[in-house]
């Protein structure tokens, strides 16, 4: 871990929808596959995914189920409900479109203006 | 929505809240499990690895908070928490509780118990069918018209659905246990049917019965058949003795029926009127007409009708129809308490208004030391929304505290204000606490609730929370902002204070000139009682005269009485009968404008017993017998008024000269001082003393003789406290005859504070308001300056050591409290000067504007705001400056 991001606001939502769309995860699951995805650069503080998970939860955008863990512990399993894919393809377009916008801005010489 | 329905959803969403607990529980629990594991897997030990994964996972309690949050939790469970949250709070601050709520419970209590008093004086419409429809028909909108006139107006209009007409009347009921006289009145058969109103028991008079011989019935009130017939059903169709004659009962009226609501407020009994040979009567006025509005007729289009009826009588019989007035009842009844009850209802909204005042300094004051709790809640999350939301939470228990306790001093208060209460305020029996007066309550809890709490609420929730994080407890944030409407509080509460005590003032005055009203007799150590003969053995002719001599010679006999008499009618009694008479060789006056007094019949020793001076001539005398010349002693104003420069004195007059021949005069030996004769605060009009012992149908011993006046007024004159005497006058009087009834036992002091009692009334509730008012006040503004003056510790500290004296310290602090002392006099004086006019009515011998209440009442209100500023202010000029600074 050389050098750590913050989580910027709202991003949470789309990396945790993200996570899950590729298998069911319990909690726990989701913040070792964002690290890992990320390659441990993002810094999730740990206890703020669990109120992200009821908000999605709670808009329908994903499910839970209670299943088996790994080591054979009961763990609550989340996945991505179909409208939580659409949401999940959305947010990416916004986050697409929103960074080539902010990317192009950075890039601006003053010969542009 | 039914009950079970509702209660099953409310325990699935409970469940449900279980459910998502427990398994919230579990799922971080499993979080930290695997994390733990992980650690361990890495390298690290267990209790260490442990408190890694608990570290990195954070708050757990706050995690679920947020939890709740992001599902939504109800409505209700937010505010339980809040609640929960507030009663902890509460507790904490215990000293902080118990103020707020005791000042909440007076100006919650106070306005629900005169709500509840304006509410059954002055709101409720009267207990008749329709009640907005009736009206009274009076001459001057007061005084009763004659037999022929009501019927003429009764015949000739059109406007009224009915009409109806009683005569005041209270007989002696004899027969059963002790004689009492009762209070009722006659009534036409009209009247009861127009009211709308059924019996308990029995009927009304059915129509014939107020025709002359068919009028022996009469009707009960509730009271009266409970207090003497022991609510026995079997009394219907039995006769009872009413001046010695046998009445048949008809009909019981139910407990709360009242009639006339003015006037003969405790008529207890109703026999219908037969007006015999007084149909053709113009005078004798004694009839208070009542009457219902025609459905479509207006009040304007009946006042003019009985306008063009009476104009059309007057020219045909002149003096007997001038200035009758229709007056709706409703009015007639409150009319002139109205003014005095909604100045009382103001007052004490004022009161409120002050006592939400200085419960939001506290908390505008507490708000700051929680600053830091507040800053910590948005830190984590709280949105500006919620923490206003638990702010008024808050405010609300509190104010429901208050509100309940509140309701125990409304019931107490309203008790003691019934119990206070003057007899002129009609309907007071009525008061009482009930849904609509705990609504009020209700409303007035929730609207102070706001009202207190939403400045602190906006107050604390708009604080900046890096700048109070960073301040460490201090929680500075108490910028000018804060202080300023802080600052405004306290102006607006002694604006308000202001006003309560000139209203206050101006009564007190009003009630010292009351005091010092000339009555013009010496009301100390006098006592009266009226003794009536009707019924008993002495009614009968020829007997009254001697038994009313020997009477008084007894009474006068008593141990401790120094002088003894007897009158018709007492000053201040309310007994206002003008007679015309008129004066020996002079012209014939025009109608309606011949000369008249008060009418009295007075005995020997009657001016004495009173202490009543005779200024010119002499009192009437045993001498004075019916064989010897007729005499009357008549007071200053009719010697003013009708032998203006000259001396009246030996000059004679006649009230029978019009239809006498030859017309009996009498002789003007005596001119008496000005007596009060009905109210405390008119000027008195002419009055004429007649000798009781030369008057035939007074002592009943003409045929015609009026019922009316088969009684005398006792007065005596004592040594020491007249009460002492009381029951031996009365045995005195039973020695005679067991069947005499003695009512209306007073004693003159007693009387002459009846006269003055309305006025009391008022003036002790502006006061208690006034003083609150003032209290609460100082209390506020010694709040905020003794809170502003620790806010400065530092400033102060720097002042000194730069070499401010204490005096400067002393000044600097004082100066601020007086500017907001001047400003809230100023803003209080212009609201008085506008308010103060609303009183005029309740005023008597002062100006609504009275300089000297106005000045007296802001330089006192200004000393006690320096006292309150000065004790702060001493306290900062002990500040030692080098502390002051470390402190920062």
């Amino acid at each position: 871990m050389d050098k750590q991001l913050d989580l910027l606001q709202g991003t949470l939502d789309m990396l945790i929808l993200k996570a899950i769309s590729l298998s069911p995860l319990h909690g726990y699951g989701i913040l070792l596959r964002i690290q890992q995805i990320s390659k441990e650069r993002l810094e999730i503080q740990q206890g703020s995914l669990y109120p992200a998970l009821y908000r999605l939860e709670h808009h329908g955008w994903i499910k839970s189920e209670w299943g088996e863990s790994e080591n054979k512990r009961r763990a609550r399993y989340y996945r991505l409900t179909a409208s939580g894919k659409r949401r999940l393809q959305s947010e990416a377009e916004r986050w697409n479109q929103m960074s080539a916008v902010i990317a192009g801005i950075l890039r601006a010489t003053p010969e542009e203006l | 929505m039914n009950l079970w329905s509702r209660f099953r959803s409310w325990t699935a969403a409970m469940l449900r809240r279980t459910r998502m607990e427990r398994e919230m529980d579990e799922e971080m629990r499993f979080h930290i499990e695997a994390r733990t594991a992980d650690l361990i897997r890495a390298g690290a030990p267990q209790p260490e690895a442990l408190r890694q994964a608990r570290l990195e996972f954070g708050g757990v309690e706050t995690t679920k908070h947020e939890c709740r949050d992001a599902v939504g939790v109800s409505f209700l469970e937010t505010l339980l928490q809040d609640v929960r949250h507030g009663v902890r709070g509460m507790l904490r601050t215990p000293a902080f509780t118990a103020i707020a709520v005791i000042v909440l419970a007076l100006g919650i209590g106070a306005n629900t118990a005169i709500f509840s008093v304006v509410d059954a004086v002055l709101l409720r419409p009267l207990a008749y069918r329709d009640s907005g429809r009736l009206v009274t028909i009076l001459m001057d909108g007061r005084f009763p018209v004659s037999v022929a006139n009501y019927i003429d107006w009764r015949d000739q209009s059109r406007s009224f659905e009915s009409m109806g007409a009683a005569d005041y009347w209270s007989p002696n009921l004899t027969g059963i246990d002790s004689p009492e006289n009762v209070r009722g009145l006659k009534v036409t058969q009209s009247l009861f049917p127009m009211l709308g109103v059924e019996p308990m028991l029995g009927r009304l008079f059915v129509e014939g019965e107020d025709k002359d011989g068919a009028d022996r019935e009469v009707i009960l009130s509730y009271r009266l058949w409970q207090r003497r017939f022991s609510s026995d059903r079997n009394v219907l169709g039995k006769p009872i003795v009413l001046d010695g004659n046998a009445y048949m009962v008809v009909g019981v009226m139910p407990p709360g029926f009242q009639f006339a609501p003015f006037w003969a407020t405790k008529a207890e009994l109703w026999v219908p009127n037969a007006f015999g040979a007084r149909i053709h009567d113009r005078g004798g006025n004694s009839l208070r007409i009542f009457a219902r509005l025609r459905d479509g007729a207006s009040l304007t289009q009946a006042r003019a009708e009985i306008a063009s009826i009476t104009a059309r009588l007057e020219q045909q019989y002149p003096g007997t129809n001038r200035d009758v007035v229709v007056t709706p009842l409703k009015e007639k009844v409150v009319g002139s308490i109205q003014t005095p009850l909604l100045v009382l209802l103001g007052a004490v909204a004022f009161v409120l208004l002050i006592t939400c005042a200085n419960i939001a300094h506290m908390l505008l004051a507490r708000a700051a030391t929680r600053q830091k709790e507040v800053a910590v809640r948005s830190a984590l999350g709280a949105r500006r929304g919620r923490l206003i939301r638990q702010f008024l939470t808050e405010s609300l228990l509190l104010g429901s505290l208050g509100g309940a306790v509140g309701f125990v001093l409304a019931v107490v208060a309203m008790h003691a204000l019934i119990a206070l209460s003057p007899s002129t305020i009609p309907r007071v029996q009525t008061v009482s606490i009930d849904l609509r007066a705990a609504l009020f309550l209700f409303s007035a809890t929730i609207l102070t609730s706001v009202g207190f709490g939403l400045a602190p609420a906006l107050q604390a929730s708009s604080v900046n929370m890096n700048d109070t994080l960073k301040e460490g407890g201090r929680g500075a944030g108490s910028g000018i902002r804060h202080n300023r409407l802080r600052a405004a509080l306290v102006v607006s509460e002694f604006a308000l204070a202001l006003m309560l005590l000139v209203g206050a003032g101006l009564m007190i005055r009003t009630f010292a000139a009351l005091e010092a009203v000339d009555a013009g007799f010496n009301p100390h150590h006098a006592v009266s009682m009226i003794v009536s003969v009707a019924g008993s053995r002495e009614a009968e002719p020829g007997r009254r005269a001697i038994f009313y001599h020997q009477l008084i010679e007894r009474v006068r006999a008593l141990p401790g009485v120094e002088g003894a008499g007897g009158i018709n009618h007492l000053p201040l009694a309310g007994d206002l009968w003008g007679w015309p008479f008129a004066i020996e060789g002079r012209p014939k006056p025009r109608p309606g404008e011949s000369p008249s007094g008060v009418y009295r019949m007075v005995m020997p020793g009657y001016f004495a017993a009173m202490q009543l001076p005779i200024i010119r001539g002499r009192d009437v005398s045993d001498a004075d017998t019916a064989a010897a010349p007729g005499v009357v002693i008549i007071n200053e104003c009719a010697a003013n008024r009708y032998w203006p420069g000259e001396d009246p004195i030996g000059k004679r007059i006649s009230f029978d000269e019009h239809k006498a021949n030859p017309p009996t005069w009498l002789t003007i030996i005596g001119i008496a001082k000005n007596a009060k004769q009905g109210d405390w605060t008119a000027d008195p009009d002419p009055e004429v003393y007649l000798a009781a012992f030369q008057n035939h149908e007074f002592l009943g011993n003409s045929k015609d003789s009026d019922p009316h006046i088969s009684y005398i007024t006792l007065v005596a004159r004592t040594a020491s406290d007249p009460a002492a005497v009381i029951s031996a006058m009365k045995q005195a009087a039973w020695s005679f005859d067991r069947n005499l009834a003695i009512f209306q036992v007073v004693t003159m002091d007693g009387v002459v504070a009846e006269a003055t009692a309305e006025s009391r009334f008022e003036m002790l509730l502006l006061t208690i308001f006034a003083s609150i008012a003032l209290v609460l006040a100082t209390v506020g503004i010694y709040g905020v300056i003794g809170y502003s003056a620790s806010r400065r510790t530092h400033e102060i500290g720097v002042r000194m050591s730069l070499g401010a004296t204490r005096k400067d310290v002393l000044l600097l602090v004082v100066k601020q409290g007086m500017w907001l002392t001047l400003a809230g006099l100023v803003a209080g004086l212009a609201g008085a000067l506008v308010l103060s006019r609303l009183m005029t009515k309740l005023l008597f011998g002062v100006k609504p504007t009275d300089l000297l209440t106005f000045v007296a009442v802001a330089i006192g209100l200004g000393f006690v705001a320096m006292v309150a500023c000065y004790i702060p202010a001493r306290r900062a000029t002990r500040i030692d400056p080098v502390t002051a600074l470390r402190y920062e």
